[in-house]
């Protein structure tokens, strides 16, 4: 089937790539280098310019900074955001900038979104480079790659499969929405908690002192959810950010019931049909843990999923596993819902006692234990939470971010999209400036925490602030304040100490 | 040594990335550049009228003696020029020939009506020329040069910035570090690039290091912008942890920043547009000819002598906040000394003097143009660095082609500069090539009168007293009109100049106020405050400007700027910047500052600089209105 000249043009808007300059390091075999293109259908001469390009700029800037290599390459029409991944392995990002399609870029956000896939891929999969020492030929990993990423920028494909296996190239590329200037304030990679009551605490902490201690003493680990917001987790703040982003993505009951996710970026292609063109006849079941619309739950209110393979194998090998990034450990995972309450609980895979039985002693533990809790909880929380708009603040638009502990709040998106389009921009310019600032800082080797305020009036006569201190950031848009510099002030000052603690209050 | 993408282009893995690259330049036979860089001097024999010339070059006796090796090419030169002049098509045997009449095609090249313009001067005693000459003489390298004092100054300041961390600060005469290349660590250490190359790759200035080493890192640069445009894009800039590289194209001429400054791509380019600018003041852009002609032309040798002049320019990217307000600045002088300058000025300006200015070091004390004739405060930058960075121009009165690139890029202007002392000097700019005489007599009439009007006398006056300073801040809401002091000081600073400025150290101004820059957007002009305490080290001031760069860059945000206000305060400072549709304030105060009040002190600043405007601005010069 033929693309339409059309089609090649929007697939030519954004590429994104992973190569590993270890490989292909031999004149004729440049190609090796590749493991992930996007998209696939672009010829292997665009493919290796790109790839070249960017290695060329790698080697250039590594003369002058050797520490850190090119991490942006601006140019009239594109930028190209660099991302190393695993040393040698870089994911880069082009994207083409239109000011008529609103493609107005914050550079930091794109690296984050490369960050996330790559962490993501991480925990399920374990490292790129691990797997190509696996299998050198790099079949496996670029299958395992090909169909990971197109999942995650994949949206809701599931009622589609059966119309996308017929004409899957009619529908590459139609659309692939990154974070633009219009998501200025949210923090891809961080967590959004809920707040809770101290009576719903004590109840919570209880909660997960029994869920932990579901195989003795072994070492588990648990993350509480109510609806999209985390409640608790015992992870560390690295793999909360990452089993929460999963946790939203395709576990929360919103995107089970919906099948469609509100969060996603879109692009309509069969990846299927491409794995099997691209890593088919390897041996080695490619899993695909972002394949949309693979978990369902039981009747025991367990998720069930055959991503990981259906009892052919028996339980354990069909047990969804993942890898902490902390403490390189392979955890079984399992997922419980009641209402709008999801709990995730993390098991060693070494010390599940053995076998389908052994899964099965957890599951009865957790039923047995904790059922009475989990309604308890989610009672509690039902009760106390404020709708979707439970977070928004009169007057401010925000977004409050926690560095350390990766954390942030913000405007409901919602309220978000009221903002007039002048000061979207001027606080997302607002921000790169910051960004810059911050990884400036973070190169610097003295440690010090940036300290920094910055208030700007906007042509549109919005102000778009900004406050860093002790690593929490605050970003707050004003559109209906007074003139005046110090009334702008207050109305931080004020935010500051009701919903901040006064961590940016002056005084 | 290559390095970059040359070395990875010479490898096997990418066999197209780099098509154009060569490795490196041979060595060019001495004679070869001698005749290029001859074929660039202006000399008598290229002018009609001889007489004139003549006349000319004897009032310049000493001059011409000075630059004595030039006399030797001369023939030389005359035989290209006259090849290329009379001959028309001949194509000429020789590489270095060929080259040669390309740098004649700058002279004589020309298809509109110019011709007479774009002569070059009759004197040889123009500055850069002469720099030419001496430099040709010496090595045939073109980085011989006396070093300028800032230069040094700032030498200094880089090793202290660590940017020389390796080695030990060397006083190299003329360019700094000329022995390093790409392959030295210190070199790739060094905070601040600047290079300037030919579409083909040819390295044409490099601020460190000498050009014909970095030929196979100019050719990794002309590499990367090639390849991207290959794709159908151009490269604006690359960010590597602090490092930035910014490019910039103009025809056949690419500019190349690197820089771990931490200034924004706005100021990096901008300094990049004013090196281009510099370039263009010195050779008209008619010598993107040269690269029609010959792709691989060598343009070394026609900048051959003025690496002062850029590394001057340089230099002032720390200092001068004109590099990226686009204003220019005045002496302070009372509202009657200036008016009487003016008039001296525009009494002259009408016997077919194009633009009169009278300056003292960077700051103007008048300028007179004529009818509808307009000078870019950018080009008034370029050229008080050309004319100060010369020395040539301060030990005689000087006739030089020199060309305005926003007033006309295309045409060489005559400037007649003259010293009346070590700081204050007049340029007369004129179209024509003959008027040197009639310039001078200009000249001793101004001089006469400047003498007469004691305008030079409180020129001095005002050097001495220096400028706004922040503790004179009205701290009382009474206005200061009428004042009889210098700038509305409450003391008598030239009597104890030096009292004065200790007495002011470790306070600052008001409200812990430390620096501040005005801008008025009609007038194109801009005041700054003195420096004060603590802003008192080389390093605290460039750092200062730095983040004045940054603020006004953000401020003025192509996209969506111009921003009205911005507070910012940081560990350094806080920053408080305000811009109208009639001036813009940039002031810096402690990083303690107390907000409510540092608004209050820039109020009253705004006000003060009101009451003096007379004193520190130059109102109502009539054809200066664009």
């Amino acid at each position: 089937m033929g693309l339409s000249t059309a089609t090649t043009a929007v697939s030519e808007a954004i590429q994104l790539c992973v190569f590993d300059s270890r490989r292909g390091q031999q004149e004729g075999q440049e190609l090796d280098k590749i493991l992930f293109f996007y998209p696939a259908d672009l010829p292997f001469t665009k493919q290796l310019y790109i790839i070249g390009l960017s290695e060329g700029l790698i080697t250039f800037t590594r003369t002058f900074s050797p520490e850190a290599a090119c991490e942006v390459i601006e140019a009239e029409k594109h930028s190209h955001v660099f991302f190393e991944a695993e040393q040698d392995i870089w994911m880069v990002l082009v994207v083409e900038k239109n000011k008529e399609l609103e493609a107005i870029w914050r550079i930091g956000a794109l690296q984050k979104l490369l960050k996330e896939i790559h962490s993501l891929f991480l925990m399920f999969h374990g490292s790129i480079r691990l797997l190509l020492e696996k299998e050198p030929t790099g079949e496996v990993s670029r299958s395992h790659l090909y169909s990971f990423i197109m999942d995650y920028l994949n949206a809701s494909c599931q009622k589609r499969s059966a119309l996308d296996m017929c004409c899957c190239d009619f529908l590459v590329g139609k659309k692939l929405h990154l974070p633009s200037f219009t998501d200025c304030l949210k923090e891809r990679g961080t967590v959004q908690m809920l707040t809770i009551g101290r009576d719903a605490a004590l109840d919570v902490q209880a909660l997960v002192r029994i869920v932990d201690s579901c195989i003795g003493n072994t070492s588990c680990h648990s993350l509480i959810l109510f609806q999209d917001l985390l409640v608790s987790t015992t992870l560390s703040p690295d793999d909360t950010a990452n089993l929460f982003s999963y946790a939203v993505l395709r576990l929360i009951p919103r995107v089970l019931s919906s099948g469609a996710s509100s969060w996603s970026y879109l692009i309509r292609g069969n990846v299927a049909s491409h794995v099997a063109q691209h890593g088919g006849n390897v041996g080695n079941r490619v899993i695909r843990p972002l394949q949309h619309g693979k978990w369902s739950k039981g009747k025991d209110g367990f998720l069930e999923t055959d991503i990981w393979g259906m009892e052919a194998s028996g339980w354990v090998g069909s047990t969804p596993k993942i890898w902490l990034s902390q403490t390189e450990e392979q955890m079984c995972l399992y997922v419980h819902q009641h209402k709008s309450l999801t709990l995730i609980l993390l098991v060693p895979v070494s010390s599940i006692p053995n076998g389908e039985q052994g899964i099965s002693i957890v599951r009865q533990y957790i039923l047995e234990n904790a059922s009475l809790k989990i309604v308890k909880v989610e009672e509690k929380l039902s009760k106390g939470w404020g709708g979707e708009n439970a977070y928004h603040v009169g007057g401010y638009r925000y977004l409050l971010v926690d560095g350390d502990r990766q954390i942030s709040r913000a405007s409901p998106p919602g309220k978000v999209t009221t903002l007039a389009k002048d000061s979207l921009l001027a606080m997302s310019k607002l921000r790169e400036k910051v960004d810059l600032e911050k990884s400036r800082a973070k190169q610097d080797s003295d440690g010090e925490e940036k300290e920094l305020e910055v208030t700007i009036r906007a042509k549109n006569n919005a102000w778009v602030i900004s406050r860093i201190t002790r690593g929490k950031e605050l970003y707050i848009a004003l559109e209906k304040a007074n003139e005046t510099l110090l009334y702008a002030s207050d109305m931080v000052e004020k935010f500051s100490n009701r919903y901040c603690n006064g961590a940016f209050s002056l005084d | 040594m290559s390095c970059g993408l040359s070395s990875l282009s010479s490898s096997d893995e990418l066999d197209d990335f780099n098509p154009r690259t060569s490795p490196s330049t041979p060595p060019k036979p001495l004679e070869e550049e001698l005749a290029s860089l001859a074929l660039t001097l202006p000399h008598p024999q290229l002018l009609s009228d001889q007489d004139d010339v003549n006349g000319v070059s004897d009032g310049f006796e000493a001059d011409r003696s000075m630059f004595g090796i030039q006399q030797s090419d001369e023939e030389m030169r005359v035989g290209l020029v006259f090849e290329e002049h009379v001959g028309g098509n001949s194509v000429s045997v020789v590489e270095g020939a060929t080259e040669g009449s390309d740098g004649a095609g700058v002279v004589w090249g020309r298809t509109n009506s110019e011709i007479e313009v774009d002569r070059p001067a009759s004197p040889s005693s123009s500055g850069y020329a002469g720099e030419r000459g001496s430099s040709s003489a010496s090595s045939g390298r073109s980085e011989m040069d006396g070093v300028a004092e800032d230069e040094i100054q700032e030498l200094r300041d880089d090793a202290s910035d660590g940017e020389n961390s390796n080695s030990v600060p060397s006083w190299v005469p003329g360019k700094r570090h000329g022995d390093e290349d790409d392959a030295s660590i210190s070199w790739r250490k060094r905070k601040k690039h600047f290079f300037i190359l030919s579409h083909s790759g040819k390295p044409i200035y490099s601020r460190y290091g000498d050009e014909h080493k970095l030929a196979g890192f100019s050719a990794s640069l002309q590499a990367i912008i090639s390849f991207v445009e290959d794709g159908g894009d151009r490269v604006k800039w690359v960010r590597a942890g602090k490092h930035q590289v910014v490019f910039l194209v103009k025809g056949p001429i690419y500019l190349v920043c690197i820089s771990c400054t931490e200034e924004p791509y706005e100021s990096l380019r901008g300094q990049l547009e004013l090196i281009y600018g510099q370039m263009i003041l010195i050779l008209t852009k008619s010598v993107n000819r040269c690269f029609e002609r010959n792709p691989k032309f060598d343009m070394t040798s026609l900048l051959g002598g003025t690496d002062v002049v850029f590394s001057s320019l340089i230099h002032s990217f720390g200092w001068n906040p004109a590099t990226f307000l686009h204003a220019y600045t005045c002496l302070p002088l009372a509202y009657g000394t200036r008016q009487a300058a003016g008039a001296i000025l525009q009494d002259v300006a009408d016997s077919g003097i194009l633009f009169a200015i009278l300056m003292c070091k960077h700051k103007v004390i008048s300028i007179v143009g004529a009818q509808k004739a307009s000078l870019h405060p950018d080009d008034m930058l370029l050229l008080a660095n050309f004319v100060m960075s010369t020395e040539s121009f301060r030990t005689s009165e000087s006739f030089s082609p020199i060309c305005l690139p926003r007033y006309n890029p295309m045409a060489f202007l005559y400037a007649y500069v003259h010293y009346f002392d070590v700081n204050t000097y007049l340029m007369l700019l004129t179209t024509n090539s003959d008027s040197f005489y009639h310039l001078k007599e200009c000249r001793i009439r101004i001089e006469t009168v400047l003498l007469k009007s004691n305008v030079l006398s409180e020129v001095q006056r005002s050097m001495l007293d220096g400028g706004m300073h922040v503790g004179d801040v009205p701290v009382d809401s009474l206005p200061r009109y009428r004042t009889t002091s210098h700038l509305g000081q409450q003391r008598a600073p030239s009597e104890f100049p030096e009292r004065f400025k200790e007495s002011n150290a470790g306070m600052g101004g008001p409200g812990g106020l430390w620096h501040f820059i005005y801008r008025s957007i009609y007038l194109d002009q801009y005041v700054s405050s003195e420096f004060s305490s603590p802003i008192t080290s080389r390093q605290q001031q460039k750092r200062l400007y730095r983040a004045y760069q940054n603020i006004y860059a953000s401020m003025h945000d192509k996209e969506i700027g111009p921003h009205k206000t911005q507070f910012r305060r940081d560990e350094n400072y806080v920053l408080l910047c305000w811009v109208t549709q009639d001036f813009e304030l940039y002031a810096a105060f402690d990083p303690l500052a107390d907000k409510a009040l540092a608004i209050k002190i820039c109020n009253r600043v705004c006000q003060w600089i009101k009451d003096v405007e007379n004193e520190v601005f130059l109102l109502g010069a009539s054809p200066f209105s664009w």
